[in-house]
């Protein structure tokens, strides 16, 4: 079709084109902002993420830390729970400054670690205070079982050898006098 | 020979005896008082782990070494976080005296577990990475401790006294505390003061 300039149909084009062209730049302003809000949406679910991962990873860890200390009551030897709760800590303090420097992707990472090496510290506390309860147990009624007999053997001893030494040396005695 | 004259220190040897073998299930449920102090130790030593060349003149972008330490005497294995706080001359210190920490923020911490009678020691590498000078005074852009940045906009003022830019690097040792269920400020901290040469 052959549109002569200034003609009404070439003006109609122009208007047609202008109306795209308006709308294409619409489009190209609405794809804009759309990333600008959608990076924004992103950003805040990771900053809630890693606040809750945080949460998280000091329940865990603090957790692990009173049943080590229950474990440690009752005698247990604690030292290696310990060595792997620092390493926790570690984490967990690295997790705080990612986390205060708005990297939450590295926060929550840092965070998951400690909560799972948290969770294993309290599983193996929780292990170590019962067997170092049975052992408790044992160990105090052994204690007790030689403390009596020790107590009774002495007693019984005792008197023993008093009723020797009486009998020996007023016989002694008695006889020397005769 | 009349053995009947010998009888109480026979009857008091006999009962030593009998309480010496007593005395280990005695133990198990009478708990003796311990007379010794419960207490936390905070120190900060120099590159050598000594009590010596601590960083004082700091140039910008060149790496300082300290260790700080914590010993534990409170009898059971505790939780301590170590905060450490970077300051100019005006900024405040905690305050020993009601056992306040210092209002401001941390750079970064220390999360760390000492069982009873044992220490904890760290490594703390620092650098100033920026600085920005104005018209008799400084401003520390930037700070980078074990390899992590800390943007800190630090301001101070010329020292005429001194003859220098001080800052104060310093750490704060708090305790998680079973009866709030919270961390506290332990009242125990420790610093160098750092002369920022440019």
């Amino acid at each position: 079709m052959l549109i002569r300039v200034g003609s009404p149909e070439s003006g109609e084009l122009r208007r047609a084109l202008s109306i795209l062209r308006l709308f294409f730049v619409l489009m190209l302003f609405l794809v804009m902002a759309s990333q600008f809000f959608v990076s924004v949406t992103i950003a805040e679910v990771g900053e809630d993420e890693g606040a809750s991962g945080l949460i998280d990873a000091e329940e865990k860890v603090l957790s692990a830390y009173l049943a080590v200390l229950e474990a440690e009551k009752t005698g247990a030897n604690v030292s290696s729970l310990l060595v792997q709760l620092n390493e926790a800590g570690e984490f967990l303090a690295r997790a705080h400054v990612e986390y205060r420097l708005g990297n939450f992707e590295e926060a929550s990472h840092f965070a998951n670690s400690s909560r799972n090496i948290g969770m294993e510290v309290q599983n193996a506390a929780v292990e170590l205070k019962d067997l170092a309860s049975s052992e408790g147990t044992q160990h105090m009624l052994f204690t007790m079982i030689a403390s009596v007999v020790g107590v009774a053997l002495i007693a019984l001893g005792s008197l023993r050898v008093w009723y020797f030494m009486k009998k020996r040396y007023s016989g002694g005695f008695s006889k020397a006098n005769l | 020979m009349n053995v009947e004259v010998y009888r109480g220190w026979f009857i008091v040897g006999s009962l030593t005896l009998m309480l010496a073998a007593a005395a280990p299930t005695l133990t198990l449920f009478i708990n003796m008082p311990i007379g010794s102090e419960r207490f936390s130790e905070l120190w900060l030593l120099g590159p050598d782990k000594k009590a010596e060349d601590y960083p004082f003149n700091v140039r910008v972008n060149e790496t300082y070494r300290v260790y700080v330490g914590v010993g534990n005497h409170l009898g059971y294995s505790a939780y301590y976080r170590v905060y450490v706080k970077f300051r100019n001359q005006t900024q405040p210190l905690p305050v020993a005296s009601n056992a306040t920490p210092s209002t401001l923020p941390e750079l970064c911490e220390f999360d760390f577990f000492v069982m009873d009678s044992t220490v904890w020691e760290a490594l703390l590498k620092f650098e100033i990475l920026g600085v920005q000078r104005l018209n008799g005074s400084m401003i520390v852009k930037s700070l980078s401790i074990n390899e992590i940045t800390y943007l800190i906009d630090s301001f101070s003022a010329w020292n005429s006294v001194r003859n220098g830019f001080y800052y104060q690097l310093f750490f704060e040792l708090w305790l998680y505390n079973m009866t709030s269920q919270s961390f506290g400020f332990h009242n125990r901290f420790v610093g160098i003061w750092l002369n920022v040469t440019g």
